[in-house]
């Protein structure tokens, strides 16, 4: 019972739920069973680690001993980003020659640069044309993606089953371990997260309210429009369609790269 | 001005509050990170990773999937 609270006391755990609930109250059955899933995992995944943590600092014979090591053995709500999990550890890894890892110089300091980019730079002359053939191979398929999916119209199968499958290897994917190495992330000011969080919620609760007013939750209204019902007339032509497809391939790669 | 036009200011209004955030951001020293480094932090543990490309894939779905 303790392990199942630990894993619904997460945030992102709860608002998942909350999303799925919502949805599928709004008449997207489909979407609300992936929240759901997405996030049932999350809170199985935080309770695995929690009750792991609890019995390694028991100890193997009950006696207050680790059995573990200190990284290994912390909750996940309590350590730091790069012990949360072995494929988050990754983000420690140390860095290739001539990069600068989080130990060496903080991320924070103007003018430094991430390991990433700085690698990048720092590569062999003949790996360059296979990166550029990679990326020309990802935009090709990118855009082959768009052109296909967009030609079906909205909420048919056709564009359903590419548009779930692409979600659902992202978010697996995603599960498993970022892309690249990173190395660990200097704080950001909470000040200044918070008001990228406040800008958030207030367009989450502007959202919400215009939902709330509409004559029901499946039928639209002009006089509180949510933004589905604005982007309406633009995802009703291939072209509008078209962009706002490239414009969520566009987003899911840029976070896929973080 | 009538309910649809105060529907459409206050998303324009947020869109706008995110664009000053992220000039004072790159622009000014203020201690606010540009969003760039608010999606790495983000992205930096398995839960949040996983939360942010569910809502990504969310999008997807809702303006798409049946």
């Amino acid at each position: 019972m303790a392990t199942v609270r630990a894993g619904v006391r997460e945030p992102i755990v709860v608002v998942l739920l909350l999303i799925a609930f919502f949805t599928s109250i709004s008449g997207k059955p489909l979407d609300g069973l992936l929240m759901l899933v997405a996030g049932v995992s999350l809170a199985w995944d935080t309770a695995r680690r929690t009750r792991r943590a609890s019995l390694t600092a028991s100890g193997p014979h009950g006696d207050g001993q680790p059995g573990r090591s200190q990284a290994e053995s912390r909750p996940a709500d309590l350590s730091p980003p790069e012990h949360h999990h072995p494929a988050d550890r990754a983000v420690a890894k140390p860095a290739a020659p001539g990069t600068i890892t989080g130990k060496t110089a903080p991320a924070a300091a103007p003018g430094v640069e991430r390991a990433g980019t700085l690698a990048r730079h720092g590569e062999p002359l003949a790996a360059r044309p296979r990166r550029r053939l990679l990326a020309v191979g990802w935009l090709a398929g990118g855009a082959l993606y768009v052109l296909v999916v967009s030609s079906f119209s909205r909420y048919s199968w056709p564009a359903t089953v590419p548009v779930v499958g692409l979600g659902v290897a992202v978010v697996v994917a995603g599960w498993r371990g970022p892309r690249h190495s990173r190395p660990a992330q200097a704080k950001l000011p909470t000040a200044g997260l918070a008001l990228w969080g406040l800008v958030l919620v207030a367009g989450c609760l502007w959202e919400l309210s215009s939902l709330m007013q509409q004559p029901t939750l499946t039928t639209s209204s002009y006089a509180h429009p949510t933004i589905s019902t604005l982007t309406d007339p633009a995802l009703s032509t291939w072209a509008g369609r078209s962009i706002i497809l490239a414009g969520w391939l566009g987003l899911g790669w840029f976070l896929v790269e973080r | 001005m009538n309910s649809h036009d105060v529907t459409v200011l206050g998303y324009l209004a947020v869109v706008l509050a995110g664009g000053v955030l992220q000039l004072l951001a790159t622009r000014t020293r203020a201690p606010i990170p540009p969003l760039g480094k608010v999606f790495a932090w983000a992205m930096s543990t398995r839960t949040r990773r996983v939360g942010m490309l569910v809502a990504w894939a969310w999008v997807g779905l809702h303006f798409f999937a049946r």
